[in-house]
């Protein structure tokens, strides 16, 4: 049976090297049902490229679900491009699979969140690092959602650890003059840094961190690292070695011979394939609506929450360490908790004992 | 009133609807349940157990003073109203409840997270300045008792300026107001008789 999917990945902007790893990810995915002779689907990409526009992504996202018989879109990168896309799945009775991290509180109904919320990506972070480097943290972010959101609740966390706020500046997106980030740092000398920026300034900020620390080795990354929630390997190429020390968390990072180049290729095939097992497990997938797809029993791919609709994920943590992540700390199925409202749904801190770094 | 917003502890905190049986209300449990809530919906009353919810989303289209276990505006919790006809009839009745955010019909798939936290910030402050309030209520009617405190100690041959000072020490060393300080001048002068100093009084 021929189902045509939906792919909406931005091919340009400041955000085009994760867009690429989720497209990849996805048309790999396609690729492998397509082969699989266990899976009777084929799948068609139906895709279209909102340019990083964010203005395209909803005309863009109609024009999939009017003119072709797709329910189902995988795409989208940033929160604001999500949010864009939703009144349009409603109106034209599609649903999103939305393959990277975000920022927590939302749970629409039209969209699956197949990769990370706060509770396994900042919450295991910030416990890991704050016995190993300290509380005394520097937030930063581009100015958005995701950057103002996520140091947010980085904030309550160190709070709530009775820690400290050593200082928090935004970049506008795109803006890539990181001087005055730096003073400050060099100023208030942190424990650790979490950079929510994204895109060149992310860039430009890891590279002038980096000559910072060699300058002055208190801010080298034993001492004082660079926590981050989304860089992962696609970004590896723009940053040479300035990716080199950074500590970031995800379900998923390539070490050795991992099938995937990046986490968020990783996310979007998973995405794909658990769309596909599902639909090969419904009466009709051309038809089969985003709940009745979620309902249907099916052994493999994601586990996804029927409530929230997120996905219950690893979580791991990992350092850059010679070009490639080498993973320290790893938890299993951790249960998403998009409003942080279920304190069961914490990782445990695990024990330092064993990697004492200060 | 410039504070950070406090996020209240809704895991496991139990909603209750007031509704018909309705789409609205299933998207309303949907979100709720999202979010971690525990629901239940009641047509056409709200049960005495209601008493007990952390939150109540009740229909204006339909609703009258009768369905609440409470008098109008007296809910000891957070209100929602559901509005569907914005008719300023049913809005000023849904104020009268002590709605303190709203939700417009029909629910769809957002809006009840921010709603939450809107309802319990404005009802955590509504309930603040009420307790303010009758505090300083009680002050300004206890002020009569600061003035005759007064005027008995100036009657001891003191300035009026010197009697409030002196009126202060006393508060402080008793290590209570100044309006219980007064009180307790007062009662003794009135238990030792006044002597001659009673002409005094007003």
């Amino acid at each position: 049976m021929r189902i045509e999917l939906g792919i909406l990945f931005s091919r340009e902007g400041s955000y085009r090297r994760i867009s690429e790893a989720c497209r990849s990810g996805a048309l790999a995915a396609i690729e492998a049902v397509n082969a699989d002779p266990a899976l009777p689907i084929e799948l068609v990409a139906v895709e279209r490229d909102p340019q990083g526009n964010v203005d395209r992504y909803g005309p863009l996202c109609a024009e999939i679900l009017r003119d072709s018989s797709a329910r189902h879109i995988v795409g989208c990168v940033t929160s604001w491009s999500r949010k864009e896309v939703i009144p349009t799945l409603e109106k034209w009775d599609g649903s999103l699979w939305y393959p990277c991290p975000y920022e927590g509180f939302e749970a629409s109904d039209r969209v699956v969140y197949a990769n990370a919320c706060p509770n396994q990506h900042l919450l295991p972070l910030l416990s890991w690092a704050f016995p190993r480097f300290g509380r005394r943290g520097y937030l930063t972010g581009s100015n958005y959602i995701w950057g103002w959101e996520t140091n947010r609740v980085a904030r309550d966390l160190i709070a709530e650890a009775g820690g400290e706020v050593a200082g928090e500046r935004y970049l506008p997106l795109g803006d890539d003059d990181v001087s005055r980030l730096i003073d400050e740092i060099r100023a208030t000398r942190p424990d650790f840094i979490l950079n929510n920026l994204i895109g060149p300034s992310s860039y430009r900020f890891l590279a002038a961190y980096t000559a910072l620390g060699i300058e002055d080795a208190s801010f080298s990354p034993d001492r004082c690292p660079v926590l981050s929630c989304n860089l992962t390997e696609c970004e590896f190429p723009a940053l040479g070695s300035a990716a080199e020390g950074m500590i970031a968390a995800g379900p998923y990072f390539q070490t050795g011979a991992a099938p995937y180049g990046s986490s968020f290729e990783a996310a979007t095939h998973d995405a794909v394939r658990t769309l596909a097992l599902r639909l090969a497990c419904v009466e009709d997938p051309g038809t089969a609506s985003l709940s009745d797809l979620l309902r249907v029993p099916v052994r493999g791919g994601l586990t996804i929450d029927p409530g929230t609709h997120h996905a219950t994920l690893p979580v791991l943590i990992a350092q850059v360490q010679g070009g490639a992540f080498r993973v320290l700390e790893r938890w299993e199925d951790v249960v998403a908790d998009p409003y942080l409202s279920h304190r069961d749904r914490r990782v445990a801190a695990p024990p330092t004992s064993l990697s004492v770094v200060k | 009133m410039n504070k950070r917003l406090r996020i209240p502890d809704l895991g496991g905190a139990r909603a209750m609807i007031l509704h018909r049986p309705h789409a609205t209300v299933e998207a309303l449990t949907r979100q709720l349940r999202a979010i971690g809530l525990a629901t239940s919906d009641h047509w056409p009353e709200l049960p005495a157990a209601a008493l007990g919810a952390d939150y109540v989303f009740f229909d204006t289209d339909m609703g009258h003073d009768g369905q609440f276990p409470w008098k109008p505006g007296e809910a000891p919790m957070p209100m929602i109203a559901l509005i569907g006809s914005e008719a300023p009839g049913r809005i000023e009745w849904a104020l009268r409840q002590g709605a303190d955010a709203q939700l417009l019909k029909p629910v769809g798939d957002n809006g009840v997270f921010s709603a939450l936290l809107i309802a319990r910030q404005a009802f955590e402050s509504r309930r603040a300045s009420g307790d303010e309030i009758a505090g300083l209520r009680q002050r300004l009617a206890e002020r009569q008792t600061i003035v005759r405190a007064v005027t008995l100690l100036a009657a001891r041959g003191k300035t009026e300026e010197e009697a409030f000072a002196q009126l202060r020490q006393l508060a402080m060393a008793w290590r209570e107001t100044i309006e219980q300080a007064a009180a307790r001048v007062v009662a003794r002068h009135a238990t030792e008789g006044g002597r001659d100093d009673r002409r005094e009084l007003p």
